[in-house]
């Protein structure tokens, strides 16, 4: 075996190692590209830089409690609204919304790349990371929360019997209603609801379906604040599956 | 409807400023009630319990009337946490808040006629989370009925979800599945291991015990509770019912379809499974109880038997080098004669080769088994970690465990191959006694017996050191207790390898057995290792601190004569000698030998040391 041999050899062992080192790291991939900022890098930019903060959730979901200052710009209309409300591209933008995975935000930021803003951010872990840091919200126009009870899907059928006519509202986007939907769900995402609410029939059961359960009680509190007194949620939402198996290793 | 109340008040307001002139400048003082003047405020408010702080106990006050008056200047809220500062601290980190934005007046409803709540405070929560978790199936719930009747220590939904620190843990999305079940696993422990709450509730209260003591409980323990069934995964998490309640999950008519869930295509009898069984318990676990005394048995009577055999040799040995120190008698350098030093192969390649795959998967087995063995160590915790959790340390051992039955099966071959050199033809059998029973078998016989008569009666100095042929009694019992062990370590691995398909042969009751057997075997195997063979081989003083014969293969002439006499004469007799002498070995052979035996040596002894530790003190 000659020396280049054996480097090549020692070489091909490095990178096999390397690799497998590689799978069983995390891999920031859908990080990747995004700058990622935490709610006291968000403060400091406000300051520093007048950045400017957007909530990327529903108009409904904004106005009902954001981040002090917070401009609401939900993810849907990003295209229409964009160009009215951030019209300064130089300026810093930190985008957010109410889940620790920050999908819409993530979105969001990838329009606004795309629409050739400088300076943009995603709060990292959203709205609860704000409010798990300490920091206060502001409510505008608060929903009033009500008592909404949550149907399982197994239980919806024995709904469906004893009360004729459920309307199923699906305030999901309508990308995703029309990837797969409740029969007979009409569909209102959330960000119209407020525009909206006149399609919805007063005197049914509504039934409000969303992705994973936890916009649709905003929503369902915002209908019976609006006169409907007969609302209730799908459990987990369309998402949810009852729990089989849970797979092992660490969350 | 709020809002003509709100024009009402105002057009009242601004009438009353008309009427009476500007309110400061008149000197004039004026209480909030007196706009602000329905039932609630004004009476209600008054019997609540934060009647006696007043409205500016929670409205900060504000600059001026006229404005406020005007709508344009309200005053600011206080948070409810100015006071409850230690319930808004958990209440920040809850989930209601998080995710929900929940204030506190969202639950606490009517925040200005806010009474204590009065009676059971367990029914009234139970009344207050259902009005929006309306879960039918807690109500119906043995815990639910309890409280509803009023039973004081039954859960009600605080209990377990907490009340204003309700966890951020939303499992639908398979999100904080393991923080989710750790917490909700330790809440069911902490009330079911109390043993008064149990006994005066007619429940087992040692339940929590009995299941740690299995599979389940130990790798849940261990920290890997997404891996395994937790409480809530046989129970549900709130429809929990007596097991005669024919809804009850664990009712025995459930009981295949509630395992099922975890273990697809079972046989109805896998259902016969214990999930947390006493097996000290006699009377209600006849089989269990039995298995575990005789493997308790079989460890006392074989380490018993082989450490006081151990402790004797090891005095005649060391007393007899003191003896010979002390006289000043060297014993004779095999430098002296050339053939002495001559090397002489007592393990073929094969021989050697399957060794090191023994020595691998033998620990490869100790140290992924054992941390689930010992659980609730921190030893354990942290191999399991060092591993990478305990599902992968369940790969590594199932790994190993094939290697080690190849091996068996090998062994078997080998051994058949041994009496049967020319298969079972007629010419092939013929003289296999002679060869089972011959010098060179590892099958015990009296010659056997006898030398370890010599050997005991060495130990005491009544005798000389017997005189062996190829294999000592020891080295036998080496061998041939591997049979045993593998027929009940393998066999009991298999069967928990793969319960499900092992449910069609036997049912599940023999899973119980199998993995009391399984834990007891292993615990004899490891110990009796790392002590008995290690020190009959190696750490005699001898032979100290290790004898890499088993690695290099071959020793030398001298050593053949002096410790296997019965061996060198019959090789002499049969001129059978020269063939066995083989080339020193080389360094690097001796290299690696000695560092893979000492690593082997050392990481057993240390094991010894911890595992010792653990059963006397941990």
């Amino acid at each position: 075996m000659t020396v280049a041999q054996r480097n090549r050899g020692i070489t091909a062992c490095i990178l096999v190692f390397l690799a497998l080192f590689s799978c069983s790291a995390d891999t920031p991939s859908k990080e990747r590209g995004r700058r990622y900022v935490d709610p006291e890098g968000t403060l400091s930019l406000i300051r520093d830089k007048k950045a400017v903060i957007v909530d990327t959730m529903s108009d409904l979901e904004c106005m009902d409690h954001r981040i002090p200052g917070s401009l609401c710009l939900p993810l849907e209309e990003f295209e229409n609204m964009a160009r009215e409300l951030l019209k300064d591209k130089k300026r810093p933008v930190i985008f957010y919304c109410e889940s620790d995975e920050c999908l819409r935000a993530g979105v969001s930021y990838d329009k606004a790349k795309a629409a050739g803003y400088g300076e943009i951010y995603i709060l990292r872990g959203g709205l609860p990371a704000w409010k798990r840091a300490g920091y206060d919200v502001e409510s505008v126009e608060r929903v009033k929360r009500e008592p909404v009870v949550s149907v399982k899907r197994g239980a919806l059928e024995k709904m469906a019997k004893k009360k004729q006519g459920i309307f199923i509202l699906d305030i999901r986007s309508e990308d995703d209603y029309s990837k797969g939907h409740l029969a007979g769900a009409v569909n209102i995402p959330l960000y119209k609801l407020r525009k909206r609410l006149k399609e919805i029939p007063g005197n049914r059961t509504v039934l409000v379906v969303d992705e994973n359960g936890k916009r649709s009680f905003l929503a369902s509190c915002y209908l019976i604040n609006h006169g409907f007194s007969d609302v209730v949620r799908l459990y987990g939402g369309m998402e949810y599956e009852e729990p089989q198996k849970w797979k092992g290793g660490k969350g | 409807m709020v809002h003509t109340g709100r024009t009402k008040t105002l057009l009242f307001c601004v009438l009353f400023l008309v009427c009476s002139g500007h309110v400061f400048a008149s000197n004039t003082r004026i209480n909030c009630v007196d706009c602000h003047d329905s039932p609630r405020f004004k009476t209600a408010y008054k019997g609540s319990v934060h009647g006696n702080i007043g409205c500016t106990g929670c409205h900060k006050s504000f600059e001026s009337l006229d404005r406020h008056v005007m709508l344009k200047e309200r005053p600011a809220l206080l948070s409810c946490g100015t006071c409850h500062s230690e319930i808004e601290k958990v209440y920040r980190n809850s989930f209601h808040y998080l995710y929900e934005d929940f204030r506190c007046y969202d639950c606490h409803y009517e925040i200005h006629s806010l009474k204590k709540e009065r009676g059971n405070f367990k029914i009234a929560v139970t009344n207050n989370c259902t009005r929006c978790h309306a879960n039918d199936e807690y109500v119906l719930s043995g815990h639910g009925a309890a409280v509803m009747k009023g039973n004081k220590d039954s859960a009600t939904c605080s209990d377990c979800h907490g009340l204003h620190d309700t966890r951020a843990y939303h499992t639908s999305g398979e999100k904080y599945i393991l923080e989710a079940r750790e917490f909700y696993n330790k809440t069911c422990k902490s009330c079911h291991s109390n043993r008064e709450m149990m006994v005066r509730n007619n429940i087992s209260p040692d339940n929590v015990r009995y299941y740690e003591e299995t599979y389940h409980g130990k790798v849940q323990d261990l920290g890997y509770s997404t891996s395994v069934a937790g409480c809530a995964d046989c129970h549900t998490a709130h429809n929990i019912l007596p097991q005669s309640d024919p809804g009850s999950t664990i009712n025995p008519k459930n009981l295949v379809r509630n395992c099922g869930k975890c273990h697809p295509g079972i046989h109805p009898r896998f259902a016969q499974y214990k999930a947390h069984p006493d097996y000290r318990d006699i009377r209600r676990y006849p089989l269990l109880y039995i298995s575990f005394i005789s493997m308790v048995a079989l460890l006392l009577v074989t380490f018993t038997f082989y450490w006081t055999h151990t402790v004797l040799w090891w005095r005649k040995v060391y007393w007899e080098k003191h003896r010979l120190e002390e006289l000043g008698i060297k014993l004779e350098s095999p430098l002296t004669h050339e053939e002495g030093i001559q090397e002489v192969r007592r393990f073929a390649v094969k021989d050697r080769v399957m060794h090191l795959f023994l020595v691998l998967s033998f620990f490869g087995l100790v140290i992924t088994g054992f941390p689930i063995k010992y659980h609730d160590t921190l030893w354990a915790k942290v191999l399991i970690q060092v591993m990478g959790g305990a599902h992968n340390a369940g790969l590594y051992h199932r790994a190993a465990a094939v290697v080690l039955i190849v091996l068996f099966f090998i062994a078997l071959w080998r051994c058949f191959r041994f009496i049967f050199p020319k298969g079972l033809g007629s010419k092939g059998r013929s003289g296999w006694k002679e060869r089972l029973f011959g010098p060179d078998s590892l099958a015990p016989n009296m010659n056997d017996w006898r030398q370890f008569k010599g050997m005991v009666k060495w130990f005491f100095n009544k005798g000389e050191y017997p005189k062996f042929d190829r294999w000592t009694y020891w080295e036998k019992f080496d061998f041939l207790a591997v049979f045993w062990g593998m027929v009940v370590i393998g066999g009991s691995g298999v069967t928990l390898w793969a319960p499900e398909k092992a449910s069609y042969i036997y049912p599940g009751w023999v899973f119980n057995i199998a993995s009391i057997l399984h834990s007891e075997e292993a615990l004899l195997a490891a110990l009796f290792i790392f002590t008995v063979h290690f020190f009959n081989t190696h750490l005699i003083p001898t032979k100290f601190p290790m004898d890499p014969i088993i690695f290099t293969g071959s020793y030398q002439l001298e050593e053949l004569r002096r410790l296997r006499a019965l061996e060198y004469e019959r090789l002499v007799r049969e001129g059978r000698l020269d063939e066995l002498k083989i080339k020193h070995p080389g360094i690097s052979l001796k290299l690696v030998s000695a560092f893979f035996g000492h690593a082997s040596l050392w990481i057993g002894l240390l094991f010894t040391l911890i595992l010792l530790w653990t059963f006397f003190f941990g």
